[in-house]
């Protein structure tokens, strides 16, 4: 045995690195609550300014409701995670088109925000399975 | 690629014991920054362990650091390699990002911490 090597000390990482690897549904579903919201509010609101405000926010949310999926889609979610849960592909596709101009952007539907809130749900439930695996 | 000075401290196929000490949060709450552990380099892994790995070369192709991480098991796809883990879902990177490793990129596998609080660093099962 080299004791030099013994009786040195070598440091070894578990540092954090770029990508961040801090990924959460929760990012999604705080936007989504935030959409749900604002249809709510303007349900009771016939101020056309705030309405038009309304429209521009539930826009914008909308739109980072999908960016924070496709972000857990590409960067979080791996290939044996697509094939342990094969329909992961196919929620966040439906999650992402409930954002869309089909779903919470283009309208002030509460049932969609509803759906989009139960799709992150699911969505979510599969992540929690990935972090304990 | 790999550290010439540290894999050169494990010529032959006999483990050899080594010191080292932690860096980072990835592996709380089994590991926390400065402990030191014993290890035994060319140790071979078993599943659950927690070992020393050499990771793959960042995107912009810079080497990473020599790096502890939890060894879950071997990779699904290609049972050769080894699957890696780190213990701290928010911090770490892990197989997820950067695929398995082979099993010559495991160095060393953790045996006990020394200090503080010395004690056998056991093997986890998980999924």
């Amino acid at each position: 045995m080299r004791l030099p090597a013994l009786f040195s000390v070598t440091d070894v990482s578990a540092h954090c690195d770029l990508p961040c690897g801090v990924y959460d549904p929760a990012q999604a579903r705080i936007e989504a609550e935030s959409i749900k919201g604002i249809i709510a509010k303007v349900a009771d609101n016939d101020d056309p300014d705030f309405r038009t405000r309304a429209v521009l926010i539930k826009e914008q949310r909308s739109q980072l409701v999908k960016e924070h999926l496709w972000v857990l889609w590409t960067d979080y979610f791996k290939p044996p995670h697509f094939e342990k849960y094969p329909n992961l592909h196919t929620l966040i596709n439906e999650a992402t088109k409930l954002a869309g101009a089909s779903g919470t952007k283009g309208q002030f539907d509460a049932a969609k925000a509803d759906e989009l809130l139960s799709k992150i749900d699911e969505i979510d439930a599969i992540f929690k399975e990935t972090k304990q695996a | 690629m790999r550290n010439a000075t540290i894999s050169r401290v494990v010529p032959s196929s006999i483990p050899r014991p080594r010191v080292v000490r932690v860096r980072g949060r990835s592996m709380e709450p089994t590991l926390h920054e400065g402990d030191l552990l014993l290890t035994l380099w060319g140790a071979r892994p078993r599943r659950g362990c927690v070992a020393v790995v050499h990771l793959p070369p960042d995107r912009a192709g810079a080497d990473r650091p020599v790096s502890v991480k939890r060894i879950t098991g071997p990779d699904p796809v290609e049972g050769s390699r080894w699957w890696l883990d780190s213990d701290n879902p928010r911090e770490g990177v892990t197989s997820f990002d950067v695929g398995s490793i082979a099993p010559d990129d495991v160095l060393a596998t953790v045996v006990a911490r020394l200090w503080p609080r010395p004690g056998k660093v056991s093997t986890r099962h998980t999924g």
